[in-house]
């Protein structure tokens, strides 16, 4: 009996431990942001504020135009999430309730496709952005993630649940595959839908390599990228660095503890089926 | 049947018109752009140069080296420790969503707000694992700018992003584990080592597979979170360049792209084969 207590106490400390070390970066970044120049640099280091410098985060936004990069990042977001949905619903609709040749080509092909890293095609994919003259603009920014197979991949699996007799006694009342769509498979899947949105909403946000690559101007950066140019700009001052990265980040964690279970569901079921 | 087909291409057209696009058609244009030379507006055909050229160039073989060396380390690590945490949360405790969602914060945060962080925690003055280390009388070295120790530093930093994915796929994989294994296995009382090793791992074996893929496909794709500790640059003196750092670096700092899709098109066959192999290896131990 003593063995197992042991055991568990040992479990439960390594497991706090663990924990301790996910969380702290969050909560030294957050702390960090508050305190002055000196503490932020003290030895021994220090963990609390003396006093909670909120004038930190005046000066962020006086030195770096951090909301239009907040105004950039939510509308290439949200740009992208809308649309990379849309089509995939279509696309997903297609291959799962109507029966054509080249299904199987198509899927194949989808397939095979998921396997290649977005940073092999990134180089070619600004190419042709830059031939297009699209540098430095919006539509430059969301025109390659307008689609996903990912997405498609997930919504399938997720319509392939809902019985196609639905489908068969909707088109025998005489529904359209367009009102089939919007009446029947988006109000029935809709939470899969939503978490789909989320998942992609979060990824938009955490882009850094593509907008890093195709905008140069600092009206047209997104926050990561901003944050990343901050930080070298503001070099020395720790504090401004710590409080533009809560900046970034907080919004999103906010958006993860209120979805959070949709979110964990979201991914598990996401990659199990892959 | 005849409507449905060309309703069938209208709904996927929008998919098929962008993959096009943006998916297969630069796949092939790297692939060409690998054999010429010159500036974007003016490629020539150049044959096999570009390959001659990186694998000539020993800041390719560094960068390459230190991709390898990042995966082999990093991947195994992060996943032996994610084993052990989820089995932890799985077996031992109450509040399991608390650990959960705890643990998965950093798959959704920005690596480069968080990598700004670890940048002042791994300071070699100030910063707090420095600290901490002098407390107990370990040797605190400089993790960020002594180039010996770029590539350490860039493992742990993905060691810790990557139990993030890792915990929560293998959570939902014990939950899928039929409960009734346990039962049995308590009436016949077994100890939970065993229960562990015989009843646990070997169901475990798919996602194992499955996260060793991803974690590796990961790894060798691995730019960002060097970019966020070294403040932009590839550690000091490019020590902890990567594969990707060589080919952002090819193709957009000197103007190379030739050169740079070459690299490009290595990267890609490496990855191809480390997943093939690795299901390949996955499949054999599946079947003993």
């Amino acid at each position: 009996m003593k063995k197992i207590r042991l055991g568990v106490v040992f479990s439960y400390i390594i497991l706090f431990i663990f924990a301790f070390i996910t969380v702290f970066p969050f909560i030294y970044m957050i702390l960090g942001g508050l305190m002055n120049f000196q503490e932020t640099t003290s030895i021994p280091p220090t963990l609390i504020p003396h006093h909670f410098e909120w004038s930190n985060y005046a000066k962020v936004f006086a030195r770096a135009p951090f909301g239009r990069y907040f105004f950039n990042t939510v509308l290439t977001a949200t740009v992208t999430t809308v649309v990379s949905l849309f089509n995939s619903l279509l696309g997903a609709f297609a291959m799962v309730n109507l029966r054509f040749k080249g299904k199987g080509v198509i899927q194949m092909v989808m397939l095979s496709l998921l396997m290649v890293p977005g940073e092999a095609i990134i180089f070619t994919n600004y190419n042709t952005i830059a031939h297009l003259g699209l540098l430095n603009t919006y539509i430059g920014l969301v025109l390659p993630f307008l689609t996903s197979i990912f997405y498609m991949y997930y919504l399938q699996s997720y319509f392939g649940s809902i019985s196609t007799t639905i489908y068969k006694a909707a088109m025998i009342d005489g529904a359209s595959d367009w009102d089939y769509i919007w009446k029947i498979l988006v109000p029935m899947s809709k939470s899969g839908l939503f978490t789909v949105g989320l998942l992609s909403f979060i990824s938009g946000w955490n882009s850094f390599l593509w907008p890093l690559l195709v905008t140069n101007e600092d009206t047209m950066r997104l926050l990561n990228n901003g944050l990343s140019a901050f930080a070298s700009d503001a070099g020395s001052e720790t504090q401004l660095q710590l409080a533009a990265a809560t900046l970034t980040v907080l919004p999103i964690l906010i958006l993860y503890f209120i979805f959070r279970k949709q979110i964990i569901r979201g991914v598990v079921r996401n990659e199990i089926k892959g | 049947m005849k409507t449905n087909q060309k309703k069938a291409w209208l709904y996927l057209a929008p998919t098929i018109i962008f993959v096009t696009l943006f998916s297969i058609y630069p796949i092939l244009r790297a692939f060409g752009m690998s054999f010429q030379s010159g500036s974007l507006i003016d490629l020539t055909w150049t044959g096999f140069n570009n390959y001659k050229y990186i694998f000539n160039d020993p800041e390719f073989w560094l960068a390459i080296k230190n991709t390898l060396l990042y995966a082999v380390i990093s991947v195994p690590v992060g996943l032996a420790i994610s084993i052990m945490l989820a089995w932890i949360i799985f077996d031992k405790v109450k509040h399991k969503a608390l650990f959960e969602t705890t643990f998965f914060m950093p798959y959704v945060t920005s690596t480069i707000a968080i990598g700004i962080v670890f940048r002042y925690i791994f300071n070699g003055d100030y910063g707090m694992l420095n600290f901490l280390l002098r407390a107990v009388h370990l040797p605190a070295p400089d993790w960020i700018d002594d180039p010996a120790m770029s590539l350490t530093t860039i493992i742990i930093f993905g060691i810790w992003s990557s139990l993030a994915f890792n915990i929560v796929i293998l959570m939902g994989a014990l939950r899928n584990i039929d409960p009734n294994f346990y039962t049995i296995a308590d009436m016949y009382g077994a100890s939970g080592k065993d229960k562990f090793w015989r009843i646990t791992m070997p169901q475990l074996v798919p996602t194992i597979a499955f996260l060793l893929t991803m974690n590796i496909i990961g790894a060798f794709k691995i730019y960002t979170s060097v970019y966020a500790l070294f403040n932009g640059a590839a550690g000091v003196g490019n020590s902890g360049t990567t594969a990707v750092f060589y080919i952002y670096n090819k193709f957009q700092t000197v103007g190379t792209p030739g050169v740079a899709m070459a690299a490009t098109v290595v990267l890609f066959l490496i990855i191809l084969f480390a997943t093939f192999l690795q299901r390949k290896m996955m499949k054999k131990i599946g079947e003993n």
